[in-house]
């Protein structure tokens, strides 16, 4: 079964410390494998996103845009390509993904990958604010797409709305707590608490690697508002009313702390009260 | 009485006078004991009356003891004083629920300590020995306990007269059932009423009038509602469509990228259900097939959806066929296609049984 | 007439006086009185248990003045703002008002919640206590089924409490249940259909759950409590061999005065860490899972701890499928296996334990000294092969948990898991064994040979040997110290645990009869010490 030996070699993979691709482009054979791999990798809702963008010819870019280039053709154009266009087995196009895809992708330390593994981790990010600005104005410039609106994210929101659109769209994979969560074979879906309000938008907007995409049409901006308050507001402060939270990973670390806490204390008085004086 | 060791006094076999004016308090006890075969063989006080090791253990009692009343009375005090209620903005109040259970728990905890202390420190130290006695009863008092049973079965004479026997049983074993039928028969429940575990919300109404698909807040929708890379939760449109009401309804509408849609249109086609897509959008049912839990953490990039609860992983792009874990029947697809107003409509109710899996589904 | 003085100090004796004429109580209360407990601290153990239920009982009166048993919808209107307007259920709403809207009512719902998971904790703790040392031979055999039935009925009354909020994480734990129930071969979907009342979730459930969580089992665990607790008084608890100590006696404390208040204060401490647990750790915030709706599910949704070995067993399951080709066709799905036969078998097994290791050894006489699980090999392997099991399966409950916070693959999880089911608890076994009969090994050669002294020392011809100090006075014909016999009590191994073990009695290092039966290991030669060592410590014991 194709599956299993997916799975097996998998396993295997993983036992020998190496990271692993996995995709349903694992199915194939040799080349066309690296290539699904690789797109999957690197976050490749991109191409999707990028209909026929291939040829074009450039058009004058602004201040900001220069910038932009400038930088990429330092950090990014490795895996990305001149223009954006992608380099076959490294890294996706990214003509029409938007600024939105690079405020998050790079905002968050995702991109540049550090190398190719099965999820772009967040790590502290490479570039400045600034910077940022100027690469996505750059990809924003090349093929256009998805961009975060500026001022107050959270303006007017309704917390309670916000709530029941978290726990219909959001909480099967961040959890409740909105700590995220383990998806198939390696994948996972990360915690919300470094995010920042930009972020939490720029990802339903552009949908990062496995995440669906939340466009304008199915969460309108006043409902990424509610969702980004109660994310933010609920969920990292006003929450915890009975103490310690115990890392909100729900009854799993519950039964540790009935063990390491309730059951060893008591032993320890046991001992001591059946102990010789 | 401060060390009374030894095998003392264990010789008599005539009980000790205990009116006898002579004797402490403690002969009285330890004859006591000895009434009911327990040997004090060992009683030692630990601390000297009157010694410094004395006063030290009675005042870390009392502090104990007082130490609790200060947390007692703290308790007290915040439980009435401390602003504890939500507000929005300002949330609930952190500190009252743990500064509750800290003043009670330490308090408890020196009634506790103390008590042990006590105990523990200052009373004497004992050791005795008590007979187990766990012997069975001796054999003529089994045989008379025996005898005295097999004596009223002998008088009610049932094997002589067996017709009385007869008639107990067949008389009682009504009576029994009598008392089980109320509460089997006001409980038990047909589960197929309206063949209702075969069918759900998107059942076409009277007159074959399709159902729409909905949001949560009841919006009927459009294609473009759905992004590609997208998934929406969506149910029946139908009065109590978003509710328990209709737990086996929730549907999740899938936006493929083109060439997962192809992938996805041929597995339609290997299965028959060629019509199912509407463009490249798909609906499966989101209640896992394995457990009943929602199958939703959608992977848009591989096409995977897990469930949270057990693991299960379908593939969507093969009929939503399951890959690993322990579900073993693929997701209900759900036929759809769009209306003359450019909404989602469910073409026909689900062609498969939804949710986990029973003995008589077909 | 003269009004005779009230005389105060007369009143205690005249008012007990005036009992036992009426319901003669001084005999039996002497009894009571007198009676001997053992002491030692893992006796102690199933204490916790008992009194976590004496705080489960209190706090859970509290909780029905204010929670309110119904389905019946209703939108939220109390103070938790991220909630208001939402439509949920009375039950969930009442919930929320506990946590939120009633003084105190927070810290009483988290106490009720911790000490339901320490009651369950301290039987499974006491279960192995009473496992390992072998307290359920004959005749206790019907106090371990009890105990064993203790166990499954409260995991009903924890499963059917934590269902009671209605919230989106039990709620999603009630639908599974629905799943397993429906799971069962034949009458499955006609039993679920009566339990909920029609097609899941209906909306009779809850009250269904809160009148078997606060009367049925309650009643049932005050009733089994009871038993249990009277077995032990009847039959008096076991102890551990050691001097004075024997088959047919209670060596201990005898309950006036000390053990009594011992016992007073340990039910003061396992309230209190109880209250603190309560109060400074927070267990199931249901305000953030909202109501239970059959669309919404959160990662990492799981029991508590004692279902989630079940729910790992569900997890490990591969999808088996089997289908009965009769008529339409009948199919037993894979849940079937992991969750309803697995406890069933675990319940059989473990209530028919006693009976089955009597047979096996035939051994069916009367035992009220334990035995240390080093002198048992085969019996504590079997146990450390089931805990092994247990805690195989207990982490694949929660095993999206582990995959997640430290970067593992879910699916390299639940393989691990497999795989380990089937490796770990024989290797368990073994290596318990080998780990057992390696201890009373060592028990022997030191109740031969004496202690390790740690002093090495050069004899004439060359050779290094170390001195060991012998237990015994070299008393012996030829002037070797008597070796010892094993009387199934621990062995001092240091120089500076000699006499801290401690006789019983003082004076006395034999026990004043031997223990009627020797301890050996059932089933297994008993070991020797390696002759080879008897020249060094006899050379050392010689001056």
């Amino acid at each position: 079964m194709t599956s299993d030996n997916d799975r097996r070699r998998g396993l295997l993979a993983r036992l020998r410390g190496r990271p692993v691709a996995r995709s349903r482009g694992r199915r194939r054979l040799g080349a066309a494998v690296r290539l699904a791999a690789a797109l999957m990798l690197a976050g490749g809702a991109y191409t999707v996103l990028a209909p026929g963008a291939q040829a074009q010819d450039n058009p004058p870019l602004s201040a900001a845009g220069n910038e932009g280039k400038a930088l990429f053709d330092v950090s990014c154009v490795t895996c990305h390509g001149r223009n954006a266009q992608g380099v076959e087995g490294r890294g996706p196009s990214l003509i029409g993904v938007g600024s939105a895809s690079v405020e998050f992708q790079v905002g968050s330390g995702r991109m540049p990958m550090a190398r190719q593994e099965a999820q772009a981790m967040r790590k502290p990010p490479v570039f400045t604010d600034e910077q940022v600005r100027q690469l996505g104005q750059y990809i924003q410039e090349l093929g256009g797409g998805p961009q975060v609106p500026s001022g107050n994210l959270r303006e007017g929101a309704n917390m309670s709305t916000g709530g029941e659109l978290f726990r219909i769209n959001c909480s099967q994979c961040h959890a409740f707590g909105g700590g995220g969560g383990a998806l198939s074979s390696g994948k996972y879906a990360p915690s919300l608490k470094p995010a920042s309000d930009r972020q939490i938008y720029a990802a339903m907007l552009s949908g990062p690697q496995n995440m669906p995409v939340f466009g304008d049409n199915q969460i309108t901006p006043q409902e990424k508002a509610d969702i980004i308050a109660y994310i933010q507001e609920t969920l990292k402060h006003d929450q915890d009313q009975g103490g310690f939270n115990l890392g909100r990973y729900g009854p799993s670390t519950e039964g540790l702390a009935i063990f390491l806490v309730g059951i060893v204390a008591l032993v320890f008085a046991s001992l001591w009260i059946a102990g010789k004086s | 009485m401060s060390t009374h060791t030894e095998h003392q006094a264990h010789s008599g076999p005539e009980p000790l006078d205990v009116n006898d004016p002579r004797l402490s308090r403690f002969d009285i006890v330890q004859e006591g004991a000895r009434r009911d075969d327990i040997e004090i063989v060992h009683y030692e006080a630990q601390v000297v009356p009157g010694s410094k090791a004395e006063r030290r253990l009675t005042r870390t009692v009392a502090m104990m003891f007082l130490l609790t009343g200060v947390l007692a009375t703290a308790f007290l005090a915040i439980y009435i004083w401390w602003p504890w209620q939500w507000e929005a903005g300002r949330g609930g109040d952190k500190l009252y629920t743990p500064l509750l259970g800290l003043t009670l728990g330490l308090a408890l905890l020196g009634i506790g300590f103390g008590i042990l202390t006590w105990g523990k420190k200052l009373l004497p130290k004992e050791v005795s020995i008590q007979d187990r006695h766990d012997q069975p009863s001796s054999p003529d008092d089994r045989k008379i306990t025996g005898e005295t049973m097999r004596y009223l079965a002998d008088e009610l004479g049932v094997k002589r007269r067996p017709l009385l026997g007869i008639s107990v049983l067949a008389g009682l074993a009504p009576v029994g059932a009598v008392a089980a039928a109320p509460l089997i028969g006001g409980l038990i429940e047909q589960p197929h009423k309206n063949n209702q575990m075969f069918t759900t919300g998107f059942q076409p109404a009277e007159g074959g009038k399709k159902i729409r698909l909905i949001r949560e807040d009841g919006r009927p929708i459009r294609p473009a509602d759905v992004s590609v890379g997208g998934q929406l939760t969506v149910f029946p449109g139908i009065e109590g469509g978003v509710s328990n009401k209709h737990a086996d309804s929730p549907t999740l509408l899938i936006h493929l990228r083109e060439d997962d849609a192809q992938k996805s249109r041929a597995a339609n086609e290997r299965k028959g259900h060629g019509d199912y897509m509407w463009g490249n959008y798909v609906a499966f049912s989101k209640i896992c097939t394995h457990a009943g839990c929602p199958a939703s953490l959608y992977e848009q990039q591989t096409n995977r959806l897990l469930c949270p609860c057990h693991q299960s992983q379908f593939l969507i792009t093969d009929n939503a066929k399951p890959i690993f874990g322990p579900a073993n029947r693929p997701l209900p697809q759900l036929p759809i296609e769009v209306d003359e107003e450019g909404f989602f409509v469910a073409k026909s109710d689900y062609t498969e049984t939804i949710g986990p899996d029973f003995w008589e589904r077909p | 007439m003269k009004r005779r003085k009230f005389d105060r100090a007369a009143l205690p004796a005249k008012t007990a006086g005036a009992v036992d004429d009426r319901f003669q109580v001084a005999t039996p209360l002497r009894k009571l009185l007198n009676k001997v407990f053992p002491d030692h601290w893992s006796f102690l153990l199933g204490e916790i248990a008992l009194f976590s239920f004496v705080v489960l009982l209190l706090t859970g009166v509290f909780l029905t003045f204010f929670y309110e048993p119904a389905m019946t919808e209703v939108t939220y209107d109390g103070s938790y703002a991220p909630l208001r307007g939402t439509p949920m259920s009375a039950a969930y709403a009442s919930s929320l008002d506990i946590s939120f809207d009633v003084r105190g009512g927070l810290i009483m719902r988290q106490m009720h919640h911790w000490a339901a998971l320490l009651f369950m904790a301290a039987i499974v703790v006491h279960m192995l206590r009473v496992f390992f040392t072998g307290a359920f031979r004959k005749p206790r055999e019907t106090n371990w089924i009890i105990g064993s039935l203790l166990f499954w009925v409260g995991f009903l009354a924890g499963f059917t409490g934590y269902s009671l909020p209605d919230d989106g994480l039990s709620g999603t734990g009630l639908r599974i249940a629905s799943g397993i129930i429906l799971s069962i071969p034949v009458i499955g979907s006609w039993v679920s259909s009566s339990i909920f009342g029609g097609e899941f979730p209906g909306t009779i459930i809850i009250s269904r759950f809160f009148i078997a969580h606060v009367l049925l089992i309650p009643g049932l665990l005050v009733a089994l409590i009871s038993v249990h607790l009277g077995l032990v008084f009847k039959q008096k608890h076991t102890q551990w061999p050691g001097p004075g100590r024997t088959n047919e006696n209670v060596v201990g404390e005898r309950m006036f005065p000390r053990y009594a208040l011992k016992q007073g204060g340990f039910f003061m401490v396992v309230f209190g860490v109880i209250a603190l647990m309560g109060g400074l750790f927070q267990i199931n915030p249901i305000w953030y899972f909202g109501p239970y709706e059959a669309w919404v599910v959160s990662a990492a949704s799981q029991p508590d701890w004692y279902v989630m070995f079940l729910d790992g067993s569900t997890r490990l399951m591969p999808g088996w499928e089997i289908s009965i080709p009769i008529g339409d066709g009948y199919v037993i799905p894979p849940l079937f296996w992991p969750t309803v036969v697995l406890p069933g078998i675990l319940v059989g097994l473990s209530t028919m334990y006693p009976f089955l290791e009597a047979r096996r050894l035939k051994d069916y006489r009367h035992h009220n000294l334990l035995q240390r699980p080093r002198d048992v090999p085969a019996r504590t392997a079997v146990g450390a092969m089931a805990v092994a099991f247990y805690i195989v399966l207990t982490l694949s409950g929660g095993n999206d948990v582990i995959a997640d916070k430290f970067h593992i693959s879910l699916n390299a999880m639940t393989w691990a898991g497999r795989i380990g089911l089937l490796v770990v608890p024989p290797l368990a076994y073994y290596v318990t064994y080998r780990i057992c009969l390696g201890l009373q090994q060592h028990d022997r050669e030191v109740l031969a040979h004496g202690v390790e002294t740690g002093i090495i020392k050069r004899l004439p011809d060359g050779r290094f040997v170390e001195v060991h100090q012998p237990l015994t006075s070299a008393d012996g014909h030829d002037g070797h110290a008597p070796a010892l016999d094993y009387v199934g009590w621990v062995v001092p191994k240091k120089m500076n645990r000699l006499g801290a073990l401690g006789p019983a009695i003082r004076g006395f290092f034999y026990p004043i009869e031997k223990p009627a039966e020797a301890p050996v290991s059932p089933g297994h030669p008993p070991v020797e010490p390696r002759p080879e060592r008897e020249e060094i410590s006899s050379g050392e014991s010689r001056r």
